[in-house]
């Protein structure tokens, strides 16, 4: 028994360490994007003698953060709201539909799941200039409906199945029926799965890359955050501290986020991907 | 006539419900890919009004003389195997450490899936940092030879590279998946082998994995969706080099049709891709839903 519980201290310990190890690049580029330049180039792994904080001014300025921040929260909130309202009426009304039709639909819906977003880049991108859509943030968000869909539909379909019909003949009786029946007595019961695609959709729209490069890349005034770090580090290749910062400023609201909703983020992770 | 009225607000209800989502699943997706065949069969620069019909010549191309194509499958073959085989492994070693209630399995936890939460081509840059500079500084301070070889100069290194930052930054999805599936593992089970007299190794492998096997579906199923589509994390950190020895299938349709403005004969390759995934993703989901045991 004596034995075991000295063992159990060692792996303990021995995990600890490795967790260290992991999340080290992440502190060491924290700890460069507070370096000087010379400083930087000196040594990599000693800690900063004096914050450089103008580091930040100046990334903070030149990629103007508040706009890339609000590009990212209008693409993500419009994408989300989009996928959510489309996907859930969707869903609910093919799970409580029994025809070759709703069966037909709902297949239509989800088998793009197996689409590579690569095989269709080109002409995605080709639509959405001929709709109007590319080369600006509303029209990236409003693509997301469509991305977004698939596996939303997926995770909501199985759920209300699960959903006794009852409930939507005793809300027929008071007098309830179409939207309005959806919104005030289903809608309130789907928010556990509401949330699941709320996660991995925010996790998704927020950090993607290839559709924001082509879509929104042409202008500084709707780059994406992501974008912009990667064009700010492609203009200042031996900068590296300003690079380093300019990571941070990136990664730091999803960072942040995480350490106040771990629980949720690993739970909904993880339902989507057992449904999915 | 009542109930024919009652009929018709059915249908008219069913298709406000799920139109909508019919129309944006269409558009991104539907039309899109019939595009996507057209132009497959065409050459075009993306300039000339009128794509070229050029029938299945792209194809022929593709399979008979594009050593691009060949290299970037390989190595697309290549990187997805070993990703799948490794990231599994060392998730569910993990996941069975992590279950053991250690004092500190939250903070593990939440430390082993932070990179998960960042965007990949960010995760690409911080590593390129690290390979570039930070390994520099740590050679100098340790001596040790490991830090001095170039990590993203040397092809087989830069191709190592690339897999362990995959690996880096998606751990932590697996292992929760995994963490998920041992709490299903029923614990009166492991108690009763142990009772039997059957050691941690051999209840590992005769209780708990079998009993695993519908997140090991997942989990590889994820795995070999995201490793075949395999780009984001390429472009920032090596950018396809060294000399061009570390792109994969995705990169090398983006580099066609972006770069190269070749747009017929990208979505010839495009589309290879789409029934590749197609054609693997069915073989994998019905040789591993057969194996699966019910706990």
């Amino acid at each position: 028994m004596k034995k075991q519980s000295a063992g159990r201290i060692v792996l303990e310990v021995v995990m600890v360490i490795l967790s260290l190890l992991f999340l080290y690049p992440l502190f060491l580029t924290l700890i460069n994007s507070l370096k000087s330049f010379a400083e930087l180039m000196t040594d990599v792994i000693a800690l900063p003698k004096h914050l450089a904080f103008d580091n930040y001014s100046y990334v903070w300025k030149y990629i103007n953060y508040p706009r890339l921040f609000l590009n990212n929260a209008i693409v993500t909130l419009l994408g989300l709201a989009g996928i959510i309202f489309v996907s859930s009426i969707g869903a609910y009304k093919l799970a409580r539909t029994k025809s070759k039709w709703s069966a037909l639909i709902y297949f239509l819906c989800i088998m793009p799941m197996l689409i590579p977003f690569q095989s269709i880049m080109l002409t995605v991108l080709q639509m959405a200039k001929h709709l109007h859509l590319s080369e600006s943030d509303w029209g990236l968000g409003l693509m997301y409906w469509g991305f977004g869909a698939p596996l939303a539909m997926f995770i909501y379909h199985g759920f209300v199945k699960s959903i006794p019909k009852e409930i939507d003949e005793s809300a027929v009786i008071d007098g309830a029926s179409g939207f309005r029946l959806f919104f005030s007595v289903i809608f309130p019961l789907l928010k556990s799965v509401t949330t699941t695609v709320i996660i991995i959709d925010v996790m998704w729209i927020w950090n993607d890359f290839l559709l924001p490069l082509l879509m929104v890349n042409g202008s500084p005034s709707t780059k994406t955050l992501t974008l912009a770090a990667y064009t700010f580090v492609g203009q200042y290749t031996s900068d590296w501290q300003y690079a380093m910062t300019a990571m941070v400023m990136a990664v730091l609201p999803s960072i942040i986020v995480f350490i106040l909703l771990q629980k949720y983020i690993v739970k909904g992770v993880v339902a989507g991907a057992v449904k999915g | 006539m009542r109930k024919m009225g009652r009929k018709w607000t059915e249908k008219l209800e069913f298709g406000l419900f799920t139109l909508p989502v019919l129309i944006c699943v269409a558009v991104i997706f539907y039309v899109p890919f019939v595009m996507t065949i057209r132009y497959s069969l065409t050459k075009w620069n993306g300039i000339s009004k009128h794509p070229k019909f050029i029938g299945l010549d792209n194809f022929k191309q593709i399979f008979t003389g594009d050593t691009n194509f060949s290299s970037a499958a390989w190595f697309t073959i290549k990187y997805a195997v070993l990703y799948i085989v490794i990231i599994n492994v060392l998730a569910i070693l993990l996941a069975v450490i992590l279950d053991m209630k250690l004092k500190t399995s939250a903070w593990l936890r939440a430390a082993f899936f932070i990179p998960y939460i960042l965007s990949l081509v960010i995760v690409g840059f911080i590593w390129k940092f690290i390979f570039m500079q930070g390994f520099e500084s740590l050679g100098d301070s340790t001596g040790w030879k490991m830090f001095d070889l170039s990590w993203l100069g040397e092809p087989g290194l830069a191709f190592i590279s690339i897999l362990a930052v995959s690996i880096w930054q998606s751990i932590g999805f697996y292992m929760v998946i995994y963490i998920a599936g041992l709490q299903n593992v029923p614990d009166d089970l492991k108690e009763a082998a142990r009772v039997d007299g059957a050691g941690p190794v051999r209840r590992f492998f005769s209780i708990t994995l079998p009993l695993l096997a519908p997140s090991v579906t997942i989990s590889v199923f994820m795995a070999l969706t995201n490793s075949i589509k395999v780009f984001d994390v390429i472009l920032s950190l090596t950018g396809g080099g060294p000399g061009g020895t570390t792109y994969s299938v995705a990169y090398d349709i983006y580099r066609d049709t972006f770069q190269d403005n070749l747009y017929g004969y990208g979505t010839a390759k495009a589309l290879i891709l789409f029934v590749a995934v197609l054609i693997i993703t069915i073989l994998q989901l019905t040789i591993f839903k057969r194996r699966e045991v019910e706990a």
